[in-house]
């Protein structure tokens, strides 16, 4: 600091002198009017450049922003317009309900922590139980299905990834549900695997692999992956059906948690809460 | 103190009242005020050198109507002074309290720097006054022709200064 002041003591002549050059700058190109004209058209070029480039750094600086409106955007739409909402939230305005308000709401949330080169993944999301995030609720990507929350705090919560051996979820094909599981075999961060698949079945590559209807979690219809490739085994009446996820869970960053509005009324009706 | 306050009054008066309106060319715009930058006591310190080059510029500009032009001209010439004299051993004339003249430091010497500092201060001056639409024909012209004007008058000034003190 002592130097500092020293260095600045000892060249303050030299400050001052860059102060005042800075002074006439001003008074050359701002009261002769010949200098002010070359000033001005010299300046307009050299604005318009930085201003372009202002633009390009900010805009780019903005996405984080941009990302958290949009989701906010998502959400309202999801909430007040579902019939123009996302493809695979679609369904969602099917639900009757006597309220006229829709079954499922999204609560965007950010992911800040992901693993998926463990044999059973998880990842963290920025919002937990004071935004209305508990145990047991899907959590999607723009794309489709994450995965599950697994707990919460009031301001975090972990989720079950896709990319996790305990995760089972019932696929819908064609419109059709399989009550066979989906599941990931722990080999490539995007591929998961349907067991047993009847061969008699009408199912082809690249056909859509959606949530269905047998799951309060999820509304109907948000794409869990598209069918890479049916492995027949020998002596089976049996697919094994290889699905490329849609979420790509490597590039996780933003995502939605599903709060089902009346799970707390339809859950009891349910046969395995007697 | 009075005496010397006179004479810068005289030259600015001098630059003032009959160099800024010769009229003898359109090349010839002497500014024989900066002597009394280039002539300033040795010991001033560097700080009050910038402030008076820079009231000396304010005033010069304020009489052609040019803000600022002269003023940067003053600070930039100032501190070219510095870094000339750096070069030259003046520790005797800064330790008598001596002014930059040619009697008190010799005439070789002060020549260089006031050569120097005279085109510099020329050359500046035009160059701001034309900027946007430099003729370099023209800067190069006025800025030599008017230097050697300035220096004329200017070893004129040292000439009679010189003679009176052999007297």
């Amino acid at each position: 600091m002592q130097r500092l002041l020293a260095f600045i003591e000892h060249n303050f002549h030299f400050i001052l002198f860059v102060i005042l050059q800075i002074i006439c700058g001003f008074l050359i190109f701002g009261l002769n009017p010949y200098q002010q004209a070359v000033f001005s058209h010299s300046a307009a070029s050299v604005t318009a450049r930085s201003n372009q480039l202002s633009s390009d750094l900010t805009s780019y600086m903005d996405l984080k922003e941009q990302n958290i409106l949009l989701q906010s955007q998502v959400r309202e739409q999801f909430k007040n317009a579902p019939n123009t909402s996302f493809r695979f939230l679609r369904d969602t305005i099917d639900v009757k309900d006597s309220s006229r308000r829709p079954l499922f709401e999204a609560i965007p949330a950010q992911v800040i922590y992901n693993t998926t080169y463990k044999a059973n993944n998880i990842f963290v999301i920025n919002k937990g139980t004071d935004v209305g995030i508990r145990k047991n609720m899907g959590v999607v990507s723009s794309e489709g299905v994450a995965g599950i929350v697994l707990r919460s705090n009031a301001n975090y919560s972990v989720a079950m990834s896709l990319l996790n051996t305990d995760m089972k979820i019932i696929p819908n094909i064609n419109d059709q549900e399989f009550f066979t599981e989906l599941v990931w075999d722990n080999t490539n961060p995007n591929t998961m695997k349907i067991m047993s698949i009847n061969k008699l079945e009408k199912v082809k590559v690249g056909d859509l692999v959606y949530t269905g209807r047998s799951s309060l979690l999820f509304p109907p219809g948000i794409p869990i992956g598209t069918i890479a490739k049916l492995e027949t085994k020998p002596n089976s009446q049996y697919f094994d059906t290889y699905i490329t996820t849609a979420t790509q869970f490597r590039k996780l960053t933003y995502v939605y948690v599903i709060l089902n509005n009346d799970e707390s009324l339809i859950t009891p009706l349910m046969p395995d809460a007697e | 103190m009075l005496s010397r306050v006179l004479y810068y009054i005289l030259i600015f008066a001098l630059q003032v009242l009959l160099f800024n309106h010769l009229d003898l060319s359109a090349f010839l715009v002497p500014q024989v005020f900066i002597i009394l930058l280039i002539t300033l006591p040795l010991q001033t310190k560097k700080i009050y050198q910038v402030l008076i080059a820079f009231g000396l510029g304010i005033l010069a500009d304020f009489f052609v109507s040019t803000p600022g032009i002269h003023t940067s001209a003053c600070l930039s010439l100032v501190m070219m002074r510095m870094a000339i004299l750096n070069t030259q051993d003046l520790k005797e004339e800064i330790a008598n309290k001596l002014s930059y003249t040619a009697r008190n430091v010799g005439v070789l010497p002060f020549s260089y720097t006031v050569l120097i500092l005279v085109f510099f201060y020329h050359l500046y001056v035009f160059w701001i006054g034309s900027i946007g639409a430099i003729n370099m024909y023209n800067l190069l012209v006025t800025t030599f022709i008017s230097s050697v004007f300035s220096l004329t008058v200017i070893a004129i000034f040292q000439f009679l200064s010189l003679s009176h003190s052999r007297e």
